[in-house]
């Protein structure tokens, strides 16, 4: 069977202009933004081994990764699904000698094994950071800010930072609200789908007030007083008062949706007008050669969703070139901002090939 | 100002029910909303900021998992076979109360034992739902997926067995069907998209609380 010209495997796409230009613009505003804050930028391999990949995916296991035999090695070699795991990977084997706290950043291009009906896309570019050796509140606010930065410079507006406690079941489950052990995933799966009717008929309706706590900060506050957990709760508004008003704060305590290998917080990302999630993060521990662990923060971004929303697009002038142009005349035309489409032959159509104008004997002439 | 809410409502069975709900929530619909023959597909409410579509049950949970509404009323046998991650369900409304059901001839569950089973086929409009519940307990299930007139397929030997909502058992009877396992009960819910009910939700959230207790109040 032959595939049409043009055809690509479900989930790939062409980008093509404006948006490819817009892409790799947002890509480097965002990198260059995190980069200011100290993050040294790692660039690790498209593709890894994938016992080291899927042994530090915490989020992905080996059957979610794209795998073949390297006819190298011999070995089986996998596609990443994330870079976090690979920065974690990266500072704890060749930069675990460097001081801590050690910040890094990075962005590229993942690929997912299966796309999802509501992200069809199985390539996606994802950008970040990790901060790495601490967890504290201070490094969340530091990190939290860092992110809300890079998409600032993205040009996202409306920017909601969802804060979540994903440990959160576990902690009640021993302690305030006590649950049957067997129970516990299926309240966890529950309260992340915010199910109310299916929690009540597992016997866990104690569990409903933290689905009605899910929203803005003062009133998830409110809501969850008197379940003992106070200082995870000053923590939370220790971060919304360092977010201030750059950012809408809300709180949403049993959110899971990927946050399953997130320590004491987790957080999400949204902005106005795109869909989904554009971003997410939190604490979480990365093991070490020596089966230790160390202490981390860190956020990504999904860059598409920006791209598709028309984000990073600049208008450009260009201008025609006619054969014999003054080439002088064109080197300060582009100094100045210009794009210019020179003529190769009699023919070429200036306006055909998208520009406003021409180059006359007077300088730029509208067509 | 912003984008006005959408609020999805299926058509037939839970739309009665809902109307009330919405009424003690706050919101009315203007009079076009409950005339069954309007060919409209949006509705204006006596909220500004609020505006209702009606569409097939089950895509309600599709246009509010995508976003294109930020609320909807669908019954939990939806929310389960789609198992949207982008969905939740804060309000179990306590309305459209049904169950999903395993049925087959009279004739055939007479002599027929479930702890038996290791292949079924079953007609459904509940592949996905179908298939996880019988994998869960050991038995492959090969579905056929219909859109309706399930109770049809097993006279004409389409399948086996079918799995369907059964509220009396009335159908069934008609049909000779015999009822053999219950896979869930059925409430129709208040779903909401998860990107909305983070980033509006000033409005929503006061919305979903007014849902709560209008479902409340109707118990009381």
């Amino acid at each position: 069977m032959t595939i049409a010209p043009g055809l690509l495997p479900e989930g790939f796409r062409d980008r093509l202009p404006p948006q490819a230009e817009a892409a790799s613009r947002l890509l480097h505003r965002a990198i260059v933004a995190i980069g200011r804050h100290g993050y040294d930028r790692v660039t690790p391999p498209l593709a890894e081994f994938e016992e080291t990949l899927a042994g530090r995916l915490k989020s992905a296991r080996s059957q979610d990764l794209l795998r073949f035999v390297d006819p190298v090695s011999q070995r089986t070699m996998a596609l990443r699904p994330d870079i976090t795991a690979q920065v974690g990977r990266i500072a704890v084997t060749r930069m675990a000698h460097r001081a801590r706290p050690l910040r890094l950043c990075y962005g590229g291009p993942v690929l997912k094994l299966r796309a999802t009906q509501l992200r069809p896309e199985r390539e996606m570019i994802q950008a970040g950071a990790e901060l790495v050796g601490v967890s504290s509140t201070a490094a969340v606010i530091e990190v939290l800010l860092v992110a809300i930065e890079a998409l600032e410079v993205a040009d996202v507006t409306g920017i909601t930072v969802d804060l979540t406690l994903p440990d959160l079941v576990e902690t009640l489950a021993s302690g305030a609200l006590p649950i049957d052990p067997d129970k516990i995933d299926a309240v966890r799966s529950r309260l992340d789908a915010k199910d109310a009717g299916a929690l009540a008929a597992l016997g866990a309706a104690a569990y409903l007030p933290l689905i009605e706590a899910a929203g803005p900060v003062a009133l998830a506050r409110a809501k969850l007083a008197g379940l003992g957990l106070e200082s995870r709760l000053d923590a939370v508004d220790a971060i919304a008062a360092a977010i201030g008003d750059r950012a809408t704060v809300t709180l949403d305590p049993t959110e899971r949706h990927g946050f399953e290998y997130q320590s004491w917080i987790g957080f999400s990302l949204f902005g106005a007008g795109l869909a989904g999630e554009i971003g997410r993060g939190g604490a979480y521990s990365i093991v070490d050669a020596n089966g230790g662990e160390e202490q981390a923060v860190g956020f990504s971004l999904y860059l598409d969703p920006l791209v598709d929303a028309g984000l990073g697009q600049e208008p450009r002038r260009r201008i025609f070139l006619p054969i014999g142009y003054d080439t002088a005349a064109a080197i300060a035309l582009r100094a100045e901002g210009w794009t210019t489409i020179a003529g190769l032959a009699e023919g070429d159509d200036g306006r055909a090939l998208g520009c406003s104008h021409l180059l006359g004997n007077y300088g730029p002439t509208p067509y | 100002m912003a984008e006005p809410l959408i609020i999805a409502i299926p058509k037939g069975r839970i739309l009665e029910e809902a109307l009330p709900l919405l009424a003690r929530a706050g919101i009315k619909p203007e009079a076009a909303f409950s005339d069954e023959n309007s060919r409209a597909l949006r509705f204006a409410t006596n909220r500004p900021d609020i505006s209702l579509i009606r569409v097939r049950a089950f895509d309600v949970a599709t246009f509010v998992a995508h976003g294109a509404a930020q609320l909807g009323i669908v019954g939990s046998d939806v929310l389960m076979e789609f198992d949207y991650s982008e969905l939740y369900a804060p309000v179990d409304l306590d309305i459209g109360h049904c169950r999903l059901s395993v049925a087959e001839p009279v004739a055939m569950a007479a002599s027929d034992d479930p702890r038996e089973w290791s292949h079924v086929r079953v007609a459904t409009k509940y592949p996905n739902l179908t298939r996880r519940h019988f994998e869960a307990r050991g038995v492959q299930a090969e579905c056929v997926k219909l859109n309706g007139a399930m109770e049809i397929a097993p006279l004409l030997g389409l399948a086996d067995r079918i799995v369907d909502l059964v509220s009396s058992g009335k159908t069934l009877k008609e049909n000779g069907l015999a009822e053999v396992e219950v896979i869930t009960q059925v409430s129709a819910r208040l779903i909401v998209n998860r990107a909305a009910f983070k980033t509006r939700a000033a409005i929503i959230a006061p919305l979903v609380e007014g849902f709560r207790a209008a479902v409340a109040q109707k118990a009381a």
